[in-house]
């Protein structure tokens, strides 16, 4: 029954040592903000102090005031208490806000690092790496490294000046009782240190337990129709059931814990206190230490379990912002595969030939992605590249994209080793327009103007004629300012593209690159992008991913792909007369796109009587 | 354990906070003692400052030798005992309430969403629900667990002490409370708008994820028009907008907390300097007024944090109306049904003028009639949005019919239960879904009995899957869906198909189910039907002319009615639909033919 469950979700584990060029490094971040470190830091050390002054205080009270029976001390200790009590207020403002801000300014530098740095990372890198993943890295990872160079020393910077101040006011009111005290404390502690420990465990195990329910929710409410249509609901009801009632063991387990934590560390306080007790009333009769004086010992007993009991606490969360800022590190470290060779210059042109010469690529050397790929393409040509999923493709227009370079042999644009050139000179004189094209959120307009930023309005909009996409645009609502939402999410397919068009226009690119749509687009629109890929072609070195048989039928040279070979090469009439794969998937096709074309069913007299109704 | 399950349903109610307290049914003995304890250990903690006013009074000040201290540092000790059994207890019992309530709304919850309509379920996000499922449940046993035990905590702590100070000195304590209702004030105030500022902070945490994700996702047009600096400054200032509202939250923080902080030194400063005077003067003892010291601290400090208790449960009254309005849906009734034969259908099914549609007015499907014998195989052709789908869905149940009468067997399908009917009934739909399992674990999802594994491979090879299935690097123990390997559409239908196919049906009903594969797999799956098909009835709702062509009724419906109907040998002959889309394909042979000449 819980077979399925063999299969859990894997919450990455922490490592549990410190790495000391790491935190070095987390250190470094603050640097830049120094003054906020030192004056948190300053302030924190003020206030935890005062907080014990305040209880010293209170003992001169008992011991000055009340038994000497002392009004005007009284007066005067309570007249420095006041003035103490602003001090205070004002130090707590500071620090919080100082501390905070600190911390909001170390996430806000990491996640421009990360950004700014993912911009040039090579796309071998977003090949391999989850879109998720590198999400939670630039925002939960840098929010916890945040939190660590912020709440983490100010928990550490203030216990450690509360347990010294307590301490030395110990020893100052008492020194054997401050012996005795320090005596026990510290063993009872480490066992509250360990309990709490397991305390976190038991959280953790209520984490990893609730996403596994969350995903059973998601999983039943996606599935529903099957579950429904399968009559599951019984079994997958006793299913749920045996993880809520794993996740009601581990919440009580966990709960029971903490419950049982508070307990413990009053018993280790009330340890102590009758030590106090005990001990310090002997040395009372002695006249040893005040009344006064036992009081403040209580006190600052209480006082120092507070911060030493979230010890364990701090300690996990430090690890695992330690944890969090390797990762972060790591991405912001990864070096970029595809980069500007020292000396890269801008050839001023990329128009030449395009010349690839037994490439081969691969990601991983068992698995070839290209192999010994060798093409000549004169300037101006048309290239349709045909074949199944998965023959290379799209690597071989993302290699004249430099987005990936050869791992064996050379590309050579107009006679040069194309990596003797800048990144930026190939990228910006390529024109590129995908299968399913990426808009960005905001205007039409904006998004036109994507491909050249300081593009006037007017030359947008011819932009977009030439393109063919104008006449549609006006009529969107909205025209050139009509929204088109996150990834272009309001636009159809066909009419991302038209738009993707005139973006490619507007570059006035010297190579063209498109990847046709695969799925179907309404004849008008089809039209309008046959239009604009034309006009885009002529006179440019064009590669086109076809999918579309009038697209093939058009190209000056037909490459044919599979399993990253070249299979067959030639003309369309060429090709055909081969009879070979080419014709097959041809006249395969044909049918298909046939049949699509001849919608049965629009011909029909209801269809008829609807359109012309309407 | 307590009753596990509970009618949640009947315990709704307007009032949230009384339908937060209804659903503790069952718990409520148990809370109650969560409460006892916990005065119990209040008081506990207030008796340990008589100790205390005992030790100085009697002890240390009178001098008196008749108490040992030991004895009295082992009564701190064993004070703090009593108090830690009553904490724990009190912690324990409440943990039990806030569990149990939590794991019988999870369950509840699991159980009425996939209980719930079709119809339902198509006009709701599922992310949403999920959302609400998960973190607005967990809101609630925050509800339970911190924030009214919390509320509690306070609540008791202030009583039992001011009780203890008004036993000590009345004056004393009045005087120690006076600024118990400013505090509570700011406390409330502030903590509504530091949950205002926390709101801002987390949309603007919303919009920076989009940008990143949005750049991510469009790194390959960053990349081809080399527009990485104009995105670098585009996410800067999404990034520092956060950074602003960050310190504008902690400003709040800022603000609240000195704030508190000064008002409650203040008032102890008074106090101290009060009781001090008093105890000058005689009117009070030393050891009172060492205890008043220890009991004004838990006066006051906890009260600072009434606030954020209060904005927090708020929170939770937001969640409990998300989640009672999942609640408040009617469920499906799965076993309602007056006939329920005990063995299998043969399949006769027999539509009279039925009439079906989502929304009154628009009906979908236009008073269909039409008999199927036990064993036929029944193809339904028509444009989209004619009503196929909508047909099948209503055999299972999963929509009821508006009028019209449909039996099976001749008995009214409305008399059977829904679940009888779906255990009889197998569907594969055009997109199917599978679950984040092992291949096997998919294929048998379903079936209500042992399966060998020679069942499941012989319903993966008339699936055609069988194959691609042992090529893969685990077999059959291949896990899919998101955390496992990517399937093509294809794969995915016949793995949905093999999974109809081990339940065994006695009415089968492929949705389009084909039109993800090629037309040879296709064609050796439908011939692996046919073998398996041993009597059952079978609907095809397709697009292709050779898909249909060996049913024994093809149904050619359009705009909810059915338009044409016979065989493909009666059809073929006659004017109408059909035949234009039979003809259609030899024209487009014809074209071909032509097409390859010119070349």
């Amino acid at each position: 029954m819980a077979e399925h469950r063999a299969y859990r979700f894997q919450e990455e584990e922490y490592s549990t040592h410190f790495n000391g060029k790491t935190i070095l490094r987390i250190l470094g971040q603050i640097q830049r903000h120094w003054p906020w470190a030192v004056g948190a830091g300053v302030l924190i050390a003020v206030v935890a102090a005062l907080d014990a002054y305040f209880t010293f205080l209170g003992k001169r009270m008992i011991d000055e005031g009340i038994i000497s029976r002392d009004l005007e001390t009284i007066y005067s200790l309570a007249f420095v208490y006041g003035g103490l009590i602003f001090v205070q207020g004002g130090g707590v403002f500071g620090f919080i806000y100082f501390i905070g801000s600190l911390g909001e300014r170390i996430q806000y530098d990491l996640r421009q690092k990360m950004f700014s740095h993912l911009q040039d990372l090579s796309f071998s890198y977003f090949d391999r790496t989850p879109v998720g993943w590198i999400m939670s890295r630039v925002t939960s990872d840098s929010a916890r490294v945040g939190e660590l160079v912020s709440w983490g020393m100010l928990d550490i910077t203030w216990g450690v000046v509360n347990i010294s101040t307590a301490i030395g006011f110990m020893f100052l009111i008492n020194w054997r009782l401050a012996l005795v005290v320090l005596g026990i404390v510290p063993m009872l502690l480490i066992t509250a240190s360990l309990f709490k420990r397991k305390v976190l465990a038991a959280y953790r195990q209520v984490r990893r337990m609730n996403s596994e329910i969350t995903g059973a929710y998601n999983e039943s409410i996606s599935g529903v129709r099957v579950v429904k249509a399968l009559g599951r609901e019984q079994a997958n009801l006793i299913e749920f059931g045996e993880l809520t009632r794993d996740m009601y063991q581990a919440g009580f387990r966990a709960a029971l814990l903490s419950a049982l934590f508070l307990p413990l560390v009053q018993l280790i306080s009330a340890i102590a206190v009758g030590s106090i007790v005990w001990y310090g009333g002997l040395q009372a009769q002695l006249g040893n230490i005040t009344i006064g004086g036992i009081q403040a010992f209580i006190t600052y007993v209480a006082f120092m379990l507070w911060p030493i009991q979230e010890m364990a606490r701090v300690y996990a969360e430090m690890q695992q912002s330690v944890a969090s800022a390797e990762r972060v590190f790591g991405l912001i470290d990864s070096v970029p595969e595809v980069a500007d060779r020292p000396g890269s210059v801008d050839p001023g042109t990329i128009g030449g030939d395009l010349v690839f010469e037994h490439v081969d690529f691969y990601y991983d050397p068992s698995k070839p992605v290209l192999t010994d790929f060798t093409l000549r393409v004169k300037r101006g040509e048309t290239v349709a590249l045909v074949g199944p999923t998965g023959a290379g493709k799209s690597t071989v227009v993302n290699m004249i994209c430099r987005f990936y370079e050869p791992r064996n042999g050379v590309i050579r644009i107009g006679g040069r080793d194309y990596t003797e050139f800048s990144m930026r000179a190939i990228q910006s004189r390529i024109g590129m327009v995908l299968q399913t094209p990426h808009l960005f959120s905001g205007t039409v307009r904006e998004n036109i103007r994507y491909g050249r930023l300081d593009a006037s309005n007017d030359e947008v909009e011819r932009a977009a004629k030439v393109a063919g996409a104008h006449d549609y645009i006006v009529a969107l609502e909205g025209g050139y300012e009509g929204e088109v939402g996150e990834g272009g999410i309001l636009l159809s397919v066909g009419h991302k593209q038209l738009i993707s068009l005139a973006r490619a226009v507007l570059t006035q690119p010297e190579i063209f690159i498109m990847d046709e749509a695969t799925s179907s687009v309404d004849t008008l629109t089809e039209a309008l992008i046959q239009r604009g890929m034309e006009m885009l072609m002529t006179g440019r070195t064009t590669f086109v991913i076809a999918h579309r048989l009038s697209t093939i039928r058009r190209a000056d040279r037909i490459v044919v792909m599979d399993h990253g070979r070249i299979v067959e090469m030639g003309s369309h009439a060429d090709l055909i007369r081969a009879r070979g794969p080419y014709y097959n998937q041809y006249t395969r096709q044909f049918r298909q796109e046939r049949e699509m074309a001849y919608d049965p069913f629009q011909l029909s007299p209801i269809r008829v009587r609807e359109v012309r109704d309407n | 354990m307590i009753s596990n399950t509970l009618d949640l349903h009947g315990t709704l109610a307007e009032n949230r906070l009384l339908g937060l307290w209804r659903m503790m049914t069952g718990f409520r003995w148990l809370y109650f003692g969560a409460a006892v304890s916990m005065g119990l250990a209040a008081v506990t903690k207030t008796a340990t400052y008589f100790l205390l006013r005992f030790l100085v009074d009697e002890v240390l000040v009178q001098e008196r030798a008749d108490y040992p201290l030991v004895v009295i540092g082992l009564g701190f000790v064993g004070m703090a005992l009593l108090e830690g059994v009553f904490t724990f207890s009190s912690g324990r019992l409440a943990a039990r309430c806030s569990e149990g309530i939590t794991l019988r709304l999870r369950n509840y919850l699991y159980d009425h969403l996939q209980r719930l309509s079709f119809t339902y379920h198509s006009k709701s996000a599922t992310g949403e629900l999920v959302q609400r499922s998960s973190s607005d449940v967990d809101t609630i046993r925050r509800f339970y667990s911190e924030q009214a035990i919390g509320v509690g905590r306070i609540l008791l702590l202030f009583v039992i002490n001011l009780a203890a100070l008004l036993y000590l000195n009345v004056r004393l304590a009045l005087l120690s409370i006076i600024v118990v209702p400013v505090l509570v004030g700011i406390s409330v105030w502030f903590f509504r708008k530091i949950a205002t500022a926390y709101e801002a902070y987390q949309e603007q945490d919303a919009v920076l994820t989009t940008a990143l994700q949005e750049n991510l996702s469009g790194m390959r047009v960053v990349k081809a028009f080399a527009r990485q600096d104009y995105e670098r400054d585009k996410f800067e200032a999404v990034n520092w907008g956060k950074y602003r509202r960050g310190r504008q939250l902690l400003l709040m923080h800022s603000l609240y907390w000195p704030s508190s902080d000064v008002i409650c030194f203040f008032q102890m400063l008074g106090g101290l300097l009060v009781g001090a005077i008093m105890t000058v003067a005689g009117e009070i003892s030393i050891g009172t007024y060492l205890a008043y010291v220890g009991m004004i601290v838990w006066i006051l400090w906890p009260l600072r944090n009434l606030g954020r208790l209060i904005a927090q449960s708020s929170m939770a009254m937001i969640s409990y109306g998300r989640v009672a309005e999942i609640i408040r849906e009617k469920r499906e009734p799965l076993d309602l049904g007056n006939h329920s034969p005990s063995g299998n259908l043969q399949g006769e099914i027999i539509f009279r003028d039925v009439s079906f549609g989502y929304s009154p007015g628009k009906p979908v499907l236009n008073e269909v009639s039409f008999t199927v014998a036990p064993g036929q195989i029944i193809a339904l052709l028509g444009p989209p949005g004619a009503g196929k789908t909508s047909l099948v869905n209503l055999l299972p149940r999963f929509y009821e019919y508006t009028s019209g009468s449909i039996t099976l067997d001749e008995v009214e399908l409305s008399d059977y239960p829904r679940i009888y009917l779906r255990s009889q009934i197998g569907i594969v739909e055009q997109e199917p879904f599978l679950f984040s399992r092992t291949i096997r674990e998919n294929i048998i999802y379903g079936v209500g009995r042992d399966v060998h594994d020679e069942d499941v491979e012989a319903a993966a090879r008339a699936a055609v899957i069988h194959d691609v299935i042992t090529e893969m690097p685990n077999g059959y123990n291949t896990m899919v869906g998101e955390k496992g390997m990517t399937l093509s559409g294809g794969q995915k239908q016949r793995i949905a198909i093999a999974r109809t196919l081990l339940k065994d049906p006695r009415i089968l009903i492929m949705d389009d189910a084909t039109a993800a594969v090629d037309s040879e797999t296709e064609a050796a799956i439908l011939d692996g039907l046919h073998s398996l098909v041993g009597g059952r009835t079978t609907f095809i709702i397709a697009h292709r002319i050779h898909t249909v062509m060996n049913a024994d009724l093809i149904l050619v419906l359009e705009g909810g009615r059915i338009v044409q109907r016979g065989t493909h040998a009666e059809l073929e002959v006659q004017e109408g639909m059909y035949r234009r889309i039979f003809e259609l394909q030899a024209r487009i042979e014809d074209e071909l033919a032509q097409e390859l000449r010119n070349v």
